[in-house]
């Protein structure tokens, strides 16, 4: 049973929520097709290494090599930083979670075991976004290369996280103020409309770049790739 | 307040990146999250550890910047937001110029280290490739292409040099073997398998020529060269000039095709074989309709299919192997090599890390033929000297020429106790003939040609009159003493000035010519010796300790030198060079 009604305010920032995420699934069509309107490619060569591997091997073991820290250099002696980045991705799940069911269903939220998982995913996404942009900050090569989007971006995502923690928490009834949840809302409104034209939107692209990239080097014979 | 306005090659490069742009150069674009994990993939970067800008993203941002700024919604809004931006002067190209070519090797080693799927390598090629269109290219590159473009090789080989070079390679083995049966087929239609090669083995390896001969003489092969179309090698691939690369494709494909050769069998070249295998049918637009493939596997197969026979006791040193990233990231070219050379060498010890992950010889990406790069490169090939010490291998193997001259380069450079090799060199040196040979054992494969026997080698130069040039008196004695015993005349001379002077009185059948010299350093003298009708004849081979002047000398508006042999200099090496080249004069007339 929920604990709290939700206030007029609460309803009308739902709706905007709502609306918001409908924005955003207009705009990332249009990035779609804008995406498809550029010219596709054929490799004309014959294939490279059947015994080695086939285009679709290629492509797959490219969608998957995100499960697989061992797979590149980068992130086997990286393990720190793919750790981080789980924990982070692990946050924006538990953060779209939280925005949808609060409308949705909130009493599944209410479950101690649900709100205390929530919370510790938001919270550990949190202290990992100070760390990105603490590291983003001190880095020179990572400051070289980033722009206002990009500490925009990680900033954003880091004061969603805490402020998702906050909401849960109201939801949870360990905080009696409907503004944490109006203020997530907003923030997460605010995310939806802001993804598309920001580098947020890496998570549309990626899997086309992935299975692009690991189509073209499977026909070639080089992934999945060995290494030694 | 002025207003800055575009340069007309900058407008150009904008227009040509909107044809260049495919969905998955878009995605490579767009992907990128400035996350930094492909930072420490990159041996620029870990060798220059205090420099930013050798990050990888750094570069690909060179172009993502002009992207956003003409192409992605943000970007043309909100250039500032997300750092989008056109170069605007042709000052700005040249800066952009010295990244894209000068601070990337195209290796591909940071796309395989990239979550998201970005390949920098190939955005960094793009950036070349508008460069090049507008003429913004290292000189180096610039000579290349062109040579390849109008030549038909990238070492501006002319037909007579390379066809006198096939009959050289075959009568030595004439020699060698006491018949003719494994001479060189030159356009022999119907033969099932065509040879590619590299035109630096006619121009500096020609003994690559002479064994791959054998190896085909061995298998019993139906095969041939062509007199044109032989160079599998591709500038394009390096300039970024897809137009280039489908060129030098289709023209390799059409001699296959009159020949009507099942198989196109490509010379141990990394970017050849990337470029004739991989990229050229896309870049030409055709579908060719014969098997490619490397040299490697064709060794391979004949020693699977017991075609040849070899014995691997003949190559005991230690030997380790250097991934190409051309066919190993590019090509998927892993395990082949390996294979084949635990077949023909019986130490080989593994160089870590490998395969797909193997750093760059330094010398990719048409990097060797940049000379204003030196230092940089040879700076980041530490990490490379660092990998083949760490072996203890006597020999470094590599199936790329491009890797050859940049590991020659480093070894020399980090004074590392090791030589570099390609398999068919090996495959030679093990291969084991049912014929009895005329000569008592193998040639020794560390020379550009057999050795001459000690009976012949004093007779090898015997009557030639040979202008020897160098300022350092060690050099002129040791060359001095060397080519005295094998028959020459020397004339000796310590600068550009005393050289020109005792050619134009004694007429030297050859000159070795020496590049850094106090006055007249050898760059002048070898322009003025060409200029001259007194000398222009006179054969000349540079000795030189700066590999890296190649470029310089290559560039000049004169023909290039008939030998180009970096120091120290291994007498038999030497003796044999100058040799060839007076034969080869002779035979001209
Ligand atoms: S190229 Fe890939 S690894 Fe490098 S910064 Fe961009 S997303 Fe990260
Ligand atoms: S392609 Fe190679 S040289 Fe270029 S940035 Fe990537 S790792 Fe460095």
């Amino acid at each position: 049973m929920p604990q709290h009604e939700p206030s007029t305010l609460l309803s009308t920032v739902e709706i905007i929520h709502w609306l918001a995420l409908a924005f955003m699934a207009l705009v990332y069509t249009i990035r779609l097709f804008w995406l498809f309107s550029f010219r596709g490619t054929k490799d004309r060569q014959p294939p490279g290494n059947l015994k080695q591997s086939t285009p679709m091997k290629g492509a797959i073991y490219s969608l998957g090599n995100v499960a697989m820290p061992w797979a590149m250099e980068s992130t086997r002696r990286g393990w720190l930083f793919y750790l981080s980045f789980v924990i982070f991705h692990l946050g924006v799940v538990a953060g779209i979670s939280l925005a949808f069911l609060s409308s949705l269903d909130r009493s599944l939220l209410e479950i101690p075991a649900v709100s205390t998982v929530m919370m510790v995913m938001l919270g550990a996404a949190f202290a990992v976004g100070v760390g990105r942009i603490i590291r983003r900050i001190v880095t020179p090569y990572l400051r070289l290369i980033s722009s206002p989007d990009d500490y925009f971006s990680v900033i954003l995502l880091t004061v969603w996280f805490l402020v998702g923690v906050f909401a849960q928490a109201y939801i949870a009834g360990k905080l009696d103020n409907e503004m944490f949840l109006v203020v997530y809302l907003l923030n997460t409104s605010f995310f939806l409309v802001y993804v598309p034209f920001s580098k947020i939107s890496h998570y549309l692209y990626y899997p086309f770049a992935r299975f692009w990239i690991g189509r073209t080097l499977g026909h070639r014979g080089s992934f999945p790739y060995s290494r030694g | 307040m002025s207003v800055q306005v575009k340069s007309h090659k900058v407008k150009v490069m904008e227009e040509l990146l909107a044809k260049k742009l495919t969905r998955q150069v878009v995605a490579s674009l767009v992907g990128c999250v400035h996350c930094g994990m492909c930072h420490e993939s990159c041996h620029y970067v870990l060798t220059n550890p205090d420099d930013p800008t050798y990050t990888p993203s750094y570069k690909a941002d060179q172009l993502r910047k002009i992207f956003k700024a003409n192409h992605d919604w943000t970007g043309r809004v909100f250039p500032w937001w997300v750092k989008a931006s056109t170069p605007m002067t042709d000052d700005d190209l040249e800066a952009l110029k010295d990244i894209a070519f000068g601070k990337c090797t195209n290796c591909r080693r940071c796309t395989f280290n990239c979550p998201m799927g970005v390949d920098t390598a190939t955005l960094n090629r793009i950036t070349r490739g508008l460069l090049s269109a507008v003429g913004v290219m290292p000189e180096g590159v610039r000579v290349v292409s062109k040579d390849q473009w109008e030549i038909g090789n990238q070492m501006g080989v002319l037909k007579e040099d390379y066809l006198d070079t096939l009959e050289w390679m075959s009568e030595e083995l004439e020699d060698e073997l006491g018949h003719d049966r494994a001479a060189i087929p030159v356009d022999k239609k119907g033969a099932k398998v065509v040879y590619a090669i590299n035109p630096r083995e006619v121009k500096y390896d020609p003994r690559t020529i002479k064994n791959a001969a054998l190896i085909f003489y061995a298998a019993g092969e139906d095969w041939t060269m062509t007199t044109e179309g032989w160079d599998q090698t591709n500038f394009g691939l390096f300039s970024g000039d897809d137009q280039l690369g489908g060129i030098c494709g289709k023209r390799v494909y059409e001699k296959v095709a009159e020949i009507g050769a099942e198989r196109l069998v490509i010379s141990e070249c990394g970017h050849g074989f990337r470029s004739t295998r991989c990229e050229a049918p896309n870049w030409a637009g055709v579908d060719v309709g014969f098997i490619m493939e490397s040299s490697v596997i064709t060794m391979l197969r004949y020693v699977k299919e017991g075609r040849i026979k070899v014995d691997k006791t003949r190559n005991s040193r230690r030997v380790t192997f250097h991934d190409s990233c051309n066919n190993a990231r590019s090509c998927g070219f892993y395990e082949e090599p390996r294979e084949l050379l635990r077949l023909v060498a019986t130490d080989f010890q593994e160089m870590y890390p490998n395969r797909a992950e193997n750093y760059c010889c330094t010398g990719g990406g048409g990097a060797m033929s940049m000379s204003e790069y030196t230092p940089r490169r040879l700076k980041s090939a530490k990490l490379k000297a660092d990998q083949i010490a760490a072996t203890g291998a006597e020999v470094v193997v590599t199936s790329c020429h491009n890797c050859v001259d940049g590991l020659n380069d480093l070894i020399k450079h980090y004074g590392l106790k090791c030589e570099v090799k390609q398999l068919v060199d090996l495959v030679a040196e093990a291969l084991v003939l049912e014929e009895p040979v005329v000569e008592e054992k193998p040639a020794p494969i560390e020379v550009v040609e057999p050795a001459a026997r000690p009976a012949e080698k004093a007779a090898a130069l015997a009557g030639r009159r040979i202008l020897v040039v160098d300022d350092e008196e060690d050099v002129r004695t040791f060359l001095t003493a060397v080519l005295e015993d094998a028959g020459a005349t020397i004339l000796p001379a310590k600068d550009g000035d005393e050289a020109l002077a005792v050619a134009m009185r004694e007429k030297p059948d050859i000159i070795t010519l020496d590049l850094s010299m106090p006055g007249k350093d050898g760059v002048e003298a070898f322009v003025e010796f060409r200029k001259s009708p007194e000398t222009e004849n006179i054969p000349i081979c540079i000795v030189t300790g700066h590999p890296e002047f190649r470029k310089v000398i290559y560039d000049r508006p004169v023909p290039p030198p008939e030998g180009y042999m970096d120091k120290p200099v291994q007498e038999e090496k030497l003796v044999d060079n100058l040799r060839r080249i007076l034969e080869l004069k002779d035979r001209k007339g």
